[in-house]
């Protein structure tokens, strides 16, 4: 993680006028609200990521963005300016698509090329830029190929490199990743953290997938129909979700009921000991039988049942001489115990 | 009762399925089986009948009898090249046919672009039906249609003289004909021009005004380079079937609207000098032969 | 690509062996010698005719096939030349009657495609126009080759509206008063029509039969023809399609039959036509029977059945032209009082003789020269004519 990033506040942006603004913008199909009123600033250089699970508004606000939809209410902003009405080709950004969107009919190089010709830079200075953005992504020596004759993980560095090369002030990355494999995924992950880092680009990338969201982000914005449930550092959303939805969303996590509320526990943050109780100034603990155990290889997963008869789970990693072990058979007691930091409480209507 | 003596007495009914077993086993031998037919028919009816029209095209017709002669000669093939008639008559048919496809091309490309970019679903569905619903009339009833329309006392001159401009005398003309077939072959060209833009995926357009071209540009580096497939195959149909057709110019020609169908039926069914026939009508056969191999090679034929 | 190139090659040589073998079919190029029947045998049961639309129409087929148990397959031909190849085609023995005009009798007659016919099985023959009984397009050194049937001339048409005054000369169509507004038939044969109206203006030609020419006379018929074609606003087909010029305003007037004049005066058209003064062409039909007829005693019924007075009057009135068979008179006035009067079955010979019946134009002329045009001549120089 960018350790400027680790820094920050949990909702504000970093420093100096944010590079996008959303303010109050609504997009709406017929009777359907695709995004509810919304207020979003993205800082200058940040990674920001719209994390959700499908439908819930993330890809509609990307394009928004961009500007190939436009929005029922509320204002764009770019670099401070008004930019609602303005279109895709007049606005300082460019976005890499989900299925690449590279001209098959073009050459790696003409592709690379084309968004220069296009705004007019001199002749002479395309070459340069072109096999510079190559350097780039590693495809050095592969402008004169056709992109049909690329493999997967080849097209999406030139998807890259085509958005790049035109130097913009903000990159829209729409689930870049979702059709690659997962080695490849994990190894463009590092790619782009790289470049973002090199080119020093503000990323807006949408993606569903929480652990995606999680390693590249300096701030994640969650949504759920259509609305921001919660902006912050990858930190601040998994420690502390501000609804049981973005706590559910990412990482796993137990509720249970406590004093009419409910309790929200992350299964790694239970501490087990066989026997006695564990109990301190901070700690809260109880005992609780064993139901299962199932040996996960990093950590070994327990099933617990408290007196009250709710069912918790908790993540025990496997150090030697610490926790119970795996010698332990269900129905035995146990005592567990946790952090008085590491809960959250919720409020029983914000049930999802 | 033992295993193989069941199988030695199995009824001829069975005999279906060891062939279709054994063309399982042998899937060249099923290919074949399946390719015979069709290609049987083909070299017989469709080759022969094409080899026997080049032969003939040698031969000639006694001046008296009308009876054909079968003896090798180049003489039609002179009277083609010599003849100014037949030259006009063959130049007149392939310019028709070209400004035909042009017109069509520069009719069909709005039409297909808007339905397959920017019409709902609703919208395209009754565009298609209203676009083929023409094709379903028949042919001689819309030329007859076109007809009353150019003709002096006809819908056209009358809408004209309801708006006061003087009447166009284009009943019977060469450009009534140009007119008519381009309208009747417009689906034609319409529709492939629709399948290959709808094959483009909407995201390159997008990328295209990303990337900061606007519509122009996006429109002949993008939008033009990935239909012409379709266009080319759209203009083979247009091309060919206006080269080949003889009926459009009869019913709305006029004076000098001779098509090389009509000199070919003529010969046919009228002088029954069918190797001159023959000899004229290799020249469009030939026409569409250097198109073919050149559209070939621009890939229309993906678009098919 | 030479592999490919190869194989084609293979298959194309071996497709042309088997058509060759096909289409090869021996020729034949004279007249079918006679081979009478002493009577008219039982019919066959069917009947296969080729025939000009409106000439076999159910008012007299039906009662043929109850009387004779013949029962009649129609095909239409829109032209002389399409009735020659019908009779020609599988071999010619698809089709057993042709009712043809005199521009292709001869080429049957020639061709050995039609036979020759027994006149004393027609008893109505007996009653012909004296120049019907043995007219030159069917009957070759007293061989009847086929039966008379009915004729007419081809008329100068004119919107009587828009013409005036009346036309008297064929020169209506020939000079450019009415430029764009003329139409004539779309026809090789037309060229006798300019070769008649030569022969009244340009005597030097010496032309003496519009359907035998030398070159240097088919050159000036054509020349006639091509100075004539931009005063054209279209070259007919179909006699509907000059009805529909007519009708539309396209056209004042052309060359026709009687038939379209009678058909646009039915629908009020302001329409009249004339003989004019250098003559007319004209068709004369005659029931063929094929050299290879299937069923020669239905053919037999049927020539005698349509030369009866009865049906010649229907078919005269239906198709506004004039019987063959001189008793038919009364009969057409009972269908229509005034008819025999009206289609010209009544007049005298000098009406007949004004007329110049369609034959085919052959190399030989009837002097015995062979310096004259053939069809064939006659039907390049008209695509020259037409573009």
């Amino acid at each position: 993680m960018n350790p400027a990033a680790a820094m920050r506040s949990d909702s504000a942006p970093a420093t100096g006028e944010p590079i996008v603004s959303l303010r109050g913008v609504a997009r709406r199909y017929g009777d359907t609200l695709a995004v509810d009123t919304l207020d979003l600033d993205i800082a200058r250089g940040e990674f920001f990521t719209l994390l959700g699970p499908s439908g819930s508004g993330k890809t509609t606000t990307l394009r928004m963005i961009a500007g190939f939809e436009r929005p029922s209410e509320g204002m764009v902003q770019i670099d401070g300016k008004d930019v609602t009405r303005v279109p895709p080709y007049e606005r300082d950004l460019n976005t890499i698509f989900q299925d690449y969107a590279l001209f098959p009919h073009m050459t790696v190089a003409e592709n690379l090329a084309y968004g220069l010709e296009a705004k007019r830079v001199p002749r002479g200075e395309i070459p340069g830029r072109v096999s510079d953005a190559l350097d780039m992504v590693q495809l050095t020596d592969f402008g004169h190929r056709n992109p049909a004759q690329l493999s997967g993980g080849q097209r999406q560095r030139v998807a890259l490199a085509r958005a790049i090369v035109n130097r913009p002030a903000v990159l829209l990355l729409d689930e870049p990743l979702g059709a690659l494999d997962l080695k490849l995924r994990q190894e463009m992950q590092r790619e782009l953290k790289r470049i973002q880092a090199e080119v020093n680009i503000t990323f807006i990338y949408v993606t569903h997938d929480q652990e995606e969201a999680l390693t590249m982000s300096d701030r994640i914005a969650v949504f759920n129909a259509g609305r921001v449930e919660q902006v912050g550092s990858a930190a601040a959303l998994y420690d502390r979700p501000a609804s049981e939805f973005v706590a559910r969303f990412l990482g796993s996590s137990n509720f249970i009921e406590r004093d009419g509320r409910r309790l929200m526990i992350r299964p790694e943050k239970i501490r087990l000991a066989a026997g006695e109780c564990l109990d301190g100034p901070d700690w809260h603990g109880e005992p609780a039988r064993l139901t299962d155990a199932e040996f996960v290889g990093m950590y070994t997963r327990y099933g617990l049942e408290l007196r009250d008869g709710q069912r918790l789970i908790a993540h025990e990693q496997n150090l030697p001489g610490f926790g119970l072990g795996v010698d332990v058979r269900p129905g035995s007691q146990v005592a567990l115990a946790w952090h008085k930091n590491s809960v959250c409480y919720f409020d029983k209507m914000d049930a999802v | 009762m033992s295993q193989g003596a069941a199988i030695d007495h199995a009824p001829p009914a069975r005999l279906g399925r060891r062939l279709s077993a054994m063309l399982w086993r042998r899937p060249r031998w099923a290919a074949a089986a399946l390719l015979v037919p069709p290609m049987g028919w083909f070299v017989l009816i469709y080759l022969a009948a094409l080899v026997t029209l080049f032969v003939a095209a040698f031969w000639q017709v006694d001046d008296f009898t009308g009876e054909i002669i079968h003896r090798w000669t180049l003489r039609n093939f002179e009277t083609l090249a010599t003849s100014p008639t037949y030259r006009t008559i063959a130049l007149r048919t392939v310019g028709i046919a070209a400004a035909v496809t042009v017109t069509d091309i520069v009719l069909a490309f709005p039409c297909a672009y808007f339905m397959a970019r920017i019409a709902g679903p609703k919208l395209r569905a009754t565009l298609f039906t209203l676009m083929l619903l023409p094709i379903w009339l028949s042919y001689i009833a819309r030329v007859y249609a076109w007809r009353l329309i150019l003709a002096h006392d006809g819908v056209l001159n009358w809408a004209l003289g309801e708006v006061g401009l003087p009447p166009a005398n284009i009943g019977y003309t060469n450009i009534a004909m140009w007119l008519v077939f381009s309208y009747i072959w417009l689906p034609f060209m319409i529709t492939p021009i629709y399948a290959a833009i709808e094959r483009v995926p909407g995201s390159l357009f997008e990328a295209s005004a990303d990337l900061g071209a606007r519509g122009l540009r996006t429109f002949t580096k993008v939008t033009l380079p990935l239909v012409v497939p379709g266009i080319i195959a759209g203009s083979i149909f247009t091309f060919s079937l206006t080269l080949g057709d003889y009926i459009t110019p009869v019913l709305i020609g006029g004076t000098g609207s001779s098509f090389i169908g009509n000199v070919v039926y003529a010969n046919v069914g009228i002088a029954n000098d069918i190797p001159f026939a023959a000899a004229f009508a290799t020249i469009p056969a030939v026409v569409m032969l250097i198109y073919l191999s050149i559209a070939r090679r621009l890939g229309a034929f993906e678009m098919l | 690509m030479n592999k490919r190139l190869g194989y084609w090659m293979s298959t194309a040589v071996a497709a042309a062996a088997t058509t060759v073998a096909l289409v090869a079919l021996p020729a034949m190029a004279a007249p079918a010698k006679a081979n009478y029947p002493a009577k008219i045998g039982p019919g066959e049961g069917q009947l296969n005719i080729v025939a000009w639309e409106g000439y076999a129409q159910d008012a007299w087929v039906k009662p043929f096939e109850q009387q004779t148990g013949c029962q009649v397959h129609r095909k239409y031909a829109g032209s002389s030349d399409e009735m020659v190849a019908l009779m020609r085609q599988g071999g010619g023995s698809e089709y057993d009657l042709v009712s043809a005009s005199g521009d292709a009798s001869l080429r049957l007659i020639y061709g050995g495609d039609v036979q020759p016919v027994n006149m004393k099985l027609i008893p109505a023959w007996q009653d012909f126009l004296p120049q019907l009984k043995s007219p030159p397009n069917n009957t070759i050194k007293g061989v009847h080759y086929g039966v008379s049937y009915e004729w007419g001339p081809n008329v100068l048409l004119y919107n009587t509206d828009k013409v005036k005054p009346k036309p008297t000369s064929w020169a209506a169509i020939y000079s450019d008063q009415y430029k764009g507004q003329v139409t004539v038939p779309d026809n090789p044969i037309q060229i006798a029509d300019a070769a008649l109206y030569l022969k009244a203006h340009k005597p030097e030609l010496g032309i003496k039969d519009p359907y035998e020419l030398t070159q240097k006379q088919l050159a000036a018929a054509v020349q006639l023809l091509q100075a004539q074609r931009p005063l054209i606003k279209k070259y007919w087909a179909q006699a509907s399609d000059e009805i529909g010029l007519f009708k539309n305003g396209d056209a004042v007037i052309g060359a026709a039959w009687p038939y379209q004049t009678n058909t646009l005066a039915k629908d009020g058209v302001p329409v009249a036509d004339v003989i004019p003064s250098e003559g007319a062409t004209g068709w004369s039909d005659t029931w063929m029977l094929s050299a290879k007829a299937k069923h020669p005693n239905c053919a037999y019924q049927w020539m005698k059945y349509v030369s009866t007075p009865k049906v010649q009057a229907q078919q005269a009135i239906y198709f506004g032209e004039t019987p063959a068979n001189k008793n038919a008179c009364s009969a057409m006035n009972k269908i229509e009082p005034g008819a025999c009067h009206k289609y010209h079955l009544d007049a005298p010979a000098s009406y007949f003789d004004q007329i110049h019946f369609w034959q085919t134009p052959r190399i030989e002329c009837s002097n015995g020269k062979r310096n004259c045009t053939s069809y064939r001549d006659w039907q390049r120089a008209w695509q020259r004519v037409k573009g």
